[in-house]
Formats: C-alpha cells, structure tokens, sequence
C-alpha cells in the first residue's frame, strides 16, 4: 500500500467517522432535534415581567364551598418580586358575609326566638342563677343560630411566593399573552366576628340575651348550694371570634395583558383555628374549653377564589441576555 | 516517522471537507423532498404555501426543478418573480409588474380579467410559527380519570371513570364519556344534625354519562425553572347524557328511590404534553340537572313507600361541579407532519 493510497484511505476514514458519529445532539420525546442549548436557559431575550418589580393588585375574593356564612370581599395584594421566582408580600381583605344555601335551607326550619324565650323560662323559673328543672328546647332557633355564626370582616396574609413556571399561550390563534403560575406560603391572618347578646338581669332568651348562659359547662356555687351547669349549648356563648393567626398557602396564576397590567387569578386556603357554627363540636354540651375534649375550635381551611388586576411598577421591562 | 503526520494531516482535511459538504446538524433530520416545482424551485401555485426554510441551497437546487431555481438565482443576484422578495417591500419584480400590466391593458395574460389585487410575496407576508409540538388530527384520546365534588358542603362524591374522544380536527373533538360514583358525608353533615338537630337531604350520585364535544381556543408553553419547556392547552367542553341520583333516607327505616337525570354539562380545562401519546388533563366540569329529594314529611302514614316518596318528591336544580384529572393516551401514539418544518 503505498503512501498516497493510505492518506486517501485515512481521508476517507475521516469523512466516515464524521458520517456516521453520533451527534452532539438528541431527539427529545417528541422527536424534535436538541442540542447543547437543551442545557441552557429555555428562552432567551425574554421580558422580565416580575423581577425587581412592585405588583399592587387590587382584587376580589369568595369563598368556595363555605358551609354556613360565604365570606365575599375586596382588598388589594402589594409584592415586590426580589428575582424572576422569589417575591415577598401581603394581602388584605375586607368583606362581608352572605348566608350559605344550607343556612337558607335550616333557617325556616327552626323556631322563633319568642317561642324559645318562653321555653327557656319555664324550664329555668329561677333565671340564670337557679337550676333548670324542665326540658330545654334542643333545637336552635333562628335566631341562636344565626348569631352563632361567625363572619371574616378582616383578613389577610404575609407571605414568599415561588413563580417556577412561565409561558406563554395563544388564545383563538390570534391573541397572544404571558403567563405564569405561583405559589405561595405564609402566615394568615384574620378577624372573626360574631355577636350573641348577653344582658345579665333580662329574661332568659330575650332579643337581648340571646346567649343567657354565664357558666357554660362548668357549675355555680350559690352559697353552699351548686347550680348544675346548664347543658344546652344554644344558649352559650359562640367563642369564635376575634383575632386568629394560622397558615396560609396559595396559587394563582398572573395573565399579562400588557407589559405592566397581569390579570391575577389565585385560590388561596387561609388555615387557622375557628368554629364557624358557634356551637357545639366536641359533644360536651356546651361551648367552651374542655379539659378532656378540647376546644370546640379546630384547625379548619377557609378555601377562597380570588381575581385581581396586578398593575407591575415600574411600567418598563427588562430583558434577560 | 513522517509518514504518520502526513496521513493526520490528510485525515483532518478529509473532516473538514466533510464538515463543508455536510449539512449542518439541526437540518440533519430527514425531510420530505418537495415536490418538483415546488416554491423552493419554480414557485408553482400548487405548492406555494409549502415553503422550506430549513432547505439548504444545495438541496433546494438539487431538489427544485432545473431551471431558475432559487439556489440559482440567488447565486447570481438574480430575484426570481415567484419566490420570495428578500427587500420587503420594495415592489413587485418585473415578470409579476408584467403580468399585472398585460391584465391592465386588457391584453389578457395569466390573471384573469377584473379587479387584481396585488399582493406580492414579501418577508412581510409570513407569520413565523412554530410546529404545534403535539398533534390530536384524527387520533382517540382514551382518558381514564378521577374526579371530586367541589360545591358540595354537605356530601363529597369521588367518581372513576373514563372518556372515549375522537378529534376531528386539531382543536374539535366529539366523545363519550361514563363515570361511576362513591360518596362519603362532609363533617358538616354530622355537625348540622348534631347542633341544628336537622338531617340534612341528600341524594348520592350512582353513575353518569354523555356525548361531549371539546374544543381547543387556546394553546400555550411554559418554562419551569427556567430550563424544562412545557407545552399545554386549554379546552372547553359541552355535552349532553345522563346520570342516576339515589336518596338517601334520613331515617334508614324508610326505603330510598332512585333518579333519572338528564345532565348537560359544561367545563373547562387543561392539557399537559409529555409525550406523543401520552397527556395530563385536568379540568372543571358542571353538571347541571333537575334532581327529585325525599319529602320532608315521611312517617308510617305518609309517604312511606319508595314510589309514594318518589310522587310526593321535591325537585330542585343541582349544579354539580367536579374536579377532574387523569393521564390521557393516545391513539396511535405517534404522528407524522404533512407539511415541512
């Protein structure tokens, strides 16, 4: 073999391995071609639609699948988002309250208040400092039963909110948008609110004192006589008011309509302890702690949808490399 | 010992010949050869609208008809009339101005009289879009999924069941779709007997199904994390079918009956693409309907038969929302691209 035919052969085998080298690339599930990029950052040239930018979202938010009281109010969500994923923020909420379809349902069922008065004071002729000797009227009326019933007039969340997700999409091939998701962990934040009269010296279950029981679950020393306690826990205060502190988790998504104006939908769960009926849960007869059973609070969700419109300061963008 | 060098030498030549010839790696995909007269050779009107962007001029000549070809014509500086204008707008050239002229003079040629509206090919004229990554033209979705009430606070119905759909196109499908239900009673449930000394009426889902239609308006990707792309739909369905209702007797003594349902039914939802035959779905469906529940009043004496419970039943309009998720497959569990990339 002489010298030329072997440089040729060798230029052959060259051109051959190159051929058929396997290359630097591979096909991805579906089948498209990737390379070295696949390593790289998915999209380049991208706006920054969050990073270093303060959102202030104004918005709305319901309850979803509240039993007894829908909980339905505005209030504004401020975050300054640290990077393209991180941001820190707070949400405030002032609403209102809607009966549910199941409080609508009961409601008619029950009894008037009047005819709960009456019964209340014959069973207990000696008021709230003597003993009930005659049966008490186990059902609620109208009237218990709704002022047992909590509201949210406050509520809220400090939190650190994660984006791993952006994206865009194509409505009806002809709109274009950016998107992402989040999701966010903090600290909820809320007052509750409820109002059961209670005047000491009116008649038992008058407009007025509603929730006449001033020991519930626990006996009255009388001098040397002790008054049972008085078993019935309509007439008992609700204890589900006032200022509560929990977990809150949400999820949302921001739509951007432009550069700086994002539609913001989120379901958020503010968790915390709370007994939205006011009455009795653990079945000690009564409402109030309970050295054996607990508190008639538990640690419950309150799930809600929100929508927002986030207007992102400053209005201009920047791009990433 | 000189030898050795000489044949590198000749080799790494050889690799860098071979690095000309070749083409380049991300066009190294097999591709269907364009039909002749195609728009990368003559720019014929049959095949206008196929135009390769990835074909190199090499292959564009070797493939495209012979003569003025765009390899060609570019090659000598040269614009073709039918291919593309590279200078925008920069006005129609010479074979098309013709053309237009012989109609204005009423000299005939190859447009046909009347109003012309001239409409030269130009950089302008292309919309850039990338491949739909996932193709549903004439494939079955076959999408086993789970579901759970979601406006329910008294009972929660869990449903197993499955959707059958055939796209017709790429965004309009028709399907039949069956679920079958179990229930289990919200805390509520307890708590409303319990504290209102009130049994709640409910009614327990049993089994449903329907003829759905779904339609795709919006399409999208996102990144996570930054690196992994991930491309996903959004959908809308309506359908119509049918579903059984059973009461369930406050009192155990007494017997329930079963209903009927007629269920339209309206939803939304999403599509993930992992791969080609195979996707996440998740959505939201409302299943509306006119539900019959136990009669308030039901003793020894009164309504104490199923059929006199069933007569004397009350009637309410029930939106039941369910939340839905499964991994759809799809068949047959690849797809192939008409029209070049």
């Amino acid at each position: 073999m002489t010298m030329r035919t072997s440089q040729i052969l060798a230029g052959l085998a060259g051109m051959l391995a190159l051929a058929t080298a396997t290359p630097a690339h591979a096909d991805d599930f579906l089948g498209n071609r990737t390379n070295g990029l696949s390593k790289d950052y998915a999209v380049r040239h991208r706006k920054l639609l969050v990073a270093h930018r303060l959102e202030f979202t104004p918005l709305f938010e319901t309850t979803v699948n509240a039993a007894y009281q829908s909980i339905i109010g505005g209030g504004a969500k401020l975050e300054y988002h640290i990077s393209d994923r991180l941001s820190i923020g707070v949400i405030g909420v002032g609403s209102t309250a809607l009966n549910t379809a199941l409080t609508n349902r009961i409601l008619p069922t029950l009894a008037s208040q009047s005819s709960q008065a009456a019964a209340y004071q014959s069973a207990c002729p000696s008021g709230v400092n003597g003993p009930c000797t005659g049966v008490l009227p186990r059902a609620p009326s109208q009237t218990e039963f709704l002022d047992h019933l909590n509201t949210m007039p406050i509520h809220g969340a400090a939190y650190l909110s994660l984006t791993p997700w952006y994206g865009k999409l194509a409505a009806f091939s002809s709109a274009f948008v950016a998107f992402d998701f989040y999701f966010q962990a903090g600290v909820a934040l809320a007052q509750l609110d409820s109002n059961c009269p209670q005047t000491p010296g009116a008649a038992l279950g008058a407009a007025n004192n509603v929730c006449w029981d001033t020991h519930p679950g626990t006996a009255l020393m009388s001098g040397a006589n002790s008054i049972p306690a008085v078993l019935d826990p309509n007439v008992d205060q609700p204890l589900n008011s006032g200022f509560r502190a929990g977990l809150y988790l949400g999820g949302g998504v921001h739509v951007f309509l432009n550069d700086f104006l994002a539609l913001d939908l989120t379901v958020r769960d503010y968790a915390f302890e709370d007994n939205p009926s006011g009455a009795d849960v653990n079945a000690d007869l009564f409402v109030g702690p309970n050295k054996v059973l607990g508190d008639d609070n538990r640690f419950i969700s309150h799930l809600f949808f929100g929508a927002g419109l986030s207007i992102m300061l400053p209005t201009t963008v920047q791009r990433t490399p | 010992m000189r030898k050795l060098p000489h044949t590198i030498l000749v080799a790494m030549l050889g690799v860098m010949a071979a690095a000309l010839i070749a083409p380049p790696l991300s066009h190294a995909a097999p591709k269907k050869t364009p039909a002749k007269g195609s728009a990368a050779g003559k720019g014929s009107s049959s095949d206008s609208g196929d135009i390769d962007f990835d074909q190199p001029a090499g292959s564009a000549a070797a493939s495209g008809s012979t003569s003025g070809n765009a390899a060609g014509n570019a090659g000598n500086g040269a614009a073709n009339p039918a291919d593309i204008d590279m200078d925008s707008d920069q006005g129609s050239s010479s074979d098309l101005a013709a053309d237009l002229a012989a109609v204005d003079n009423g000299s005939g040629g190859p447009v046909k009289a009347g109003e012309v509206k001239k409409t030269p090919v130009s950089w302008q004229d292309i919309v850039v879009v990338i491949r739909k990554p996932f193709l549903k033209l004439h494939r079955v979705e076959l999408f086993p999924m789970v579901g759970v009430t979601m406006n329910d606070n008294i009972i929660r119905h869990y449903s197993e069941g499955g959707e059958l759909n055939y796209w017709l196109t790429d965004v309009l499908a028709i399907g039949v779709e069956g679920q079958y239900y179990e229930h289990d009673f919200e805390s509520t449930y307890d708590l409303v007997a319990r504290q209102a000394r009130r049994l709640p009426t409910v009614n327990q889902y049993n089994w449903s199904a329907a003829l759905d239609f779904h339609y795709v308006p919006v399409y999208g990707k996102f990144a996570v994390f930054d690196h992994k792309l991930i491309t996903w739909e959004a959908f809308f369905t309506a359908g119509i079918g049918a579903g059984q209702s059973q009461v369930v007797p406050r009192d155990p003594e007494f017997p329930g009956f079963t209903n009927l349902l007629i269920q339209p039914n309206i939803g939304v939802g999403m599509r993930f693409f992992l791969a080609k035959w195979l996707t996440i779905n998740l959505g939201v469906r409302d299943y509306a309907f006119e539900d019959k529940f136990e009669p308030t009043d039901r003793s020894t004496t009164m309504n104490a038969t199923a059929s006199q419970a069933q007569a004397n039943a009350t009637g309410e309009f029930i939106n039941n929302i369910m939340f839905q998720i499964g991994i759809a497959f799809w068949i047959p569990g690849s797809f192939e691209y008409t029209t070049f990339r």
